[in-house]
């Protein structure tokens, strides 16, 4: 581990499937400046800035020259980073790289996405040009193909399923920033909405939306100083897979990248029993399927246990550990901030300042990002610096 | 965010772009592309470490990080691994236009092969489709060397 580093500081902006009274430089400024605020601080404290962006999906190269000086970093040590859906969770960790080595007392990273500026499915199409393009069906497709491997391996049902979509839905309801909000959802209303790619349905998949989101990361000294409950980044480790879908073996079953992102991330911090020891959990489900593979895969309970984990609610915000007290992806998803969201959401509960989605005194978040076929990130945020 | 009336006053600035790649495919995708165009074979290329029999074939293997070894033939059958039937309209990215749907897509293991291909099924109804299926690759008649040479996989049994 590198020096003590905490985030001070988060800010949103309201994610909505259109935001055409900006442009993505303007709407990277409104993020960006609210965190800025939160944390008390001027663009001239900011040492080092890290933007996350599919830079495809707005169809402009260069994200971070057009955008940069909407996040401050003019004259700046800034650059961007890419890695699909992982790109936001990617970009947090870069920042707390710089201010964990002890080069930079302080950074920030803002993830954006600005659906509604592009075509995300050309975007998706342009996969490996050999191989994935001819058949390519975006994210939905390949994750429809996955689904049905997840169901005959472990037996999750459709209800169950939907029941994730509820939770999320719901949730979203508490958090000011969310877009789809949705208080009266049912599981009928889930399974009755038009079928994407079988057996996946439209409101169990995430949205495209526009959105920015902000995170300030500071050393010790002056994280202790600025905020009176830093959120102190306890792990952060990133893990990539193969290239090809058809080399990851049942991938919702096996995503060996996330269970060895959380094996390593949860002996750094001697975590034996996630359900009980996190008080929150942000993790990145781009769709109801994974929210539940992912409980398995992050020990939360055992294989073939995730459904129950579901109809128990256990994972509700009344539950044992709540997961996705913002919604999550399947909610909000600005793909490029959407990881960033998970981070920044993660710190909100330990920096108390989640409004009508607090979880009551946090000190343990777990934190994920998924992205492309298989790529995983894990961060464990805490209220103690060790 | 700005108020109806304001937002009306913003322009919008269209713009559609029409853009030419030509993507060298290496050694490995060469000899693979041809040797199914010129005699309807599929190959895949076995790792010297692991032994894995990769398609696509590749020059090193990701897992081990040594060169691959030798060409064998895979397929043309084999077993569908995962499947699904996609009903939403997506643009087919080796002609730019949509394809029809509903489509079976599955990932399918040709025999002899350790990891999968996606590719179209002939069979698009998810009620007749499960793991463990068993097809078999339809080649074009006049092959252009490329993934588009396998037209989709019919059903067997």
């Amino acid at each position: 581990m590198g020096r003590r580093t905490a985030i001070i500081g988060t800010g949103q902006t309201r994610h909505c499937s259109k935001r055409e009274d900006v442009n993505q430089m303007e709407l990277v400024y409104e993020a960006a400046t609210a965190a800025l605020k939160d944390a008390e601080m001027t663009v001239k404290d900011i040492d080092a800035v890290v933007l996350a962006n599919m830079e495809l999906f707005e169809g402009r190269a260069l994200p971070d020259m057009w955008c940069g000086e909407g996040a401050g970093a003019f004259m700046k040590h800034a650059f961007k980073i890419s890695t699909g859906g992982t790109s936001g969770t990617s970009g947090a960790i870069s920042g707390y790289y710089h201010v964990a080595s002890g080069l930079f007392n302080t950074a920030m990273v803002v993830g954006f996405e600005k659906h509604s500026d592009g075509n995300t499915s050309a975007g998706m199409a342009l996969t490996d040009p050999f191989w994935d393009r001819h058949i390519a069906a975006a994210a939905i497709g390949n994750f429809a193909l996955s689904v049905s491997e997840y169901m005959a391996d472990r037996g999750v049902t459709e209800e169950q399923s939907a029941k994730v979509a509820v939770k999320a839905r719901r949730n979203a309801c508490n958090n000011p920033h969310a877009h789809l909000q949705m208080p009266d959802l049912t599981v009928k209303e889930v399974l009755e909405s038009p079928m994407l790619a079988y057996p996946v349905h439209r409101l169990e998949m995430c949205p495209q939306s526009d959105g920015a989101c902000a995170i300030i990361y500071a050393g010790e000294e002056l994280a202790k100083k600025k905020c009176s409950r830093p959120a102190w980044v306890r792990a952060a480790v990133t893990r990539h897979d193969h290239i090809y879908l058809g080399e990851v073996k049942n991938r919702l079953s096996t995503i060996r990248s996330l269970k060895e992102a959380a094996r390593v991330a949860y002996k750094m911090v001697g975590i034996k029993e996630p359900l009980k020891e996190f008080d929150v959990a942000e993790i990145y489900d781009p769709l109801t399927y994974a929210e539940i593979a992912w409980y398995e895969a992050l020990g939360f309970c055992k294989d073939r246990e995730g459904g129950r984990l579901i109809d128990d609610g256990l994972t509700r915000m009344d539950g044992e550990l709540p997961v996705n007290p913002s919604g999550g992806v399947i909610s909000t998803n600005p793909v490029g901030a959407s990881g960033t969201i998970r981070v920044a959401e993660g710190a909100l509960q330990i920096h108390g300042k989640g409004g009508k989605r607090q979880v009551p005194d946090v000190n343990l978040v777990l934190v994920t990002g998924y992205g492309v076929y298989c790529w995983s990130d894990v961060m464990i945020l805490s209220g103690r610096p060790d | 965010m700005k108020k109806d009336n304001q937002l009306e006053e913003l322009l919008r600035i269209p713009v559609h772009m029409k853009l030419h790649y030509r993507f060298p495919a290496g050694t490995h995708y060469t000899r693979f592309f041809r040797e199914m165009k010129d005699s309807g074979k599929i190959m895949g290329v076995k790792c010297t470490q692991c032994g894995r029999v990769l398609v696509p074939p590749r020059p090193v293997c990701g897992e081990c990080f040594v060169k691959t070894g030798d060409w064998v033939p895979v397929g043309p059958k084999g077993t569908v691994k995962a499947y699904t039937s996609i009903y939403i309209k997506f643009i087919d990215g080796s002609t730019g236009k949509p394809r029809p749907s509903p489509y079976g897509s599955g990932l399918i293991q040709l025999d002899g092969a350790f990891s999968t291909i996606n590719h179209i099924l002939e069979e698009g109804d998810p009620e007749k489709l499960y793991i463990g299926m068993r097809v078999e690759a339809v080649l074009k008649e006049k092959r252009e060397g490329n993934i588009g040479d396998i037209l989709f996989f019919k059903t067997i049994t």
